[in-house]
């Protein structure tokens, strides 16, 4: 009898370990969310360019033929701070966590069913902007960010329904680099990093 | 059981504002040497997104911009921030910051501190 209750202490031991670990994520506090981080040098240089015109209406109106080449749709536009924002929604499943998923219900014994990821909205945020008096450098900043929807899944009895929400920055620089070729080729410009 | 008998009579001071409500303000807000309404709102658009907001809504006749971000690491909880820019009669520009972390309003001073610091730094690199 002392055996299965440890076995049993052990078990539920086993299922709080990743409740606890991930409650060990640190809560950013609001203070440093508002100073700049030792990334932020990086991040900015990827996802800006600059550009010798003068002509900030036609780089704003190339961003925005750029993003819908890309399938985004204009959501806002702001001519005289230069600001435009457009998403678009995909499709988020990937073969990698559907084996995954078998796997864990294979080896949970079919006592765990993962949720995976079914659909996504990604968005950016673009911004042109003047760097001199003149007006004759621009330059381009866009932030692309994603959220996703995940489908329902099983952990031992209770069920997880579907819906669950997740959302990230998107910080791979080939994304930036993609949307930056299009837009360059749209404006025959050659981009410069800062 | 008397207690009970008279309604409670509307206070009078309930708009007033109180001495946190002015504390509050005045750590929000900032007062900067720029003449343009457009030069501080792009000034204050670079200062956000080099803290890592998405710009969400920009209105240029009125002067506000709102953005938001995760706590990253931690997307659970999302950060809010509406910035108002007001041009003043003495060629300089009134900036107030209002911001939320997780829909409830900061009112620690030490924040607006350091997006005012952000954003000092942004408009003198706009100016030059």
């Amino acid at each position: 009898m002392p055996k299965l209750d440890r076995v049993i202490r052990f078990r539920l031991l086993a299922c709080a370990l990743p409740l606890l670990l991930s409650g060990c994520v640190e809560a950013t506090q609001p203070a440093e969310l508002f100073q700049l981080s030792p990334e932020s040098t990086q991040n900015r240089s990827m996802q800006t360019r600059m550009f010798e015109t003068s002509n900030d209406k036609e780089l704003l109106s190339a961003s925005a033929a750029s993003l819908q080449d890309l399938g985004f749709q204009i959501e806002e536009s702001v001519r005289e701070v230069g600001f435009l924002r457009a998403t678009k929604e995909r499709s988020a499943r990937e073969y990698g966590q559907y084996i995954g998923r078998f796997f864990v219900f294979l080896l949970s014994l079919g006592h765990g069913l993962m949720p995976v990821d079914l659909h996504q909205k990604i968005a950016a945020a673009l911004v042109t902007r003047p760097l001199n008096e003149a007006g004759t450098r621009q330059e381009v900043r866009i932030m692309f960010y994603r959220v996703i929807w995940k489908g329902d899944g099983q952990s031992d009895r209770t069920y997880i329904p579907p819906g669950e929400q997740m959302m990230e920055m998107i910080r791979d620089p080939e994304i930036y680099q993609q949307f930056f070729a299009k837009l360059s080729k749209a404006v025959f410009l050659e981009p410069h990093t800062i | 059981m008397l207690y009970g008998c008279t309604a409670p009579q509307p206070r009078q001071e309930l708009f007033t504002p109180t001495d946190a409500q002015m504390k509050i303000r005045s750590a929000q807000s900032r007062t900067f040497e720029v003449k343009d309404r457009a030069v501080a709102m792009r000034g204050v658009i670079a200062a956000l997104q080099d803290l890592g907001f998405i710009i969400e809504r920009a209105n240029e006749p009125l002067g506000l911009v709102t953005a938001a971000r995760f706590a990253e690491p931690n997307y659970y909880d999302v950060l809010g921030v509406t910035v108002t820019v007001r041009p003043q009669d003495d060629d300089k520009t009134m900036i107030r910051a209002n911001a939320i972390y997780n829909n409830k309003p900061i009112e620690d001073p030490k924040v607006y501190q350091n997006f005012f610091a952000s954003l000092e730094r942004s408009l003198f690199i706009t100016k030059n």
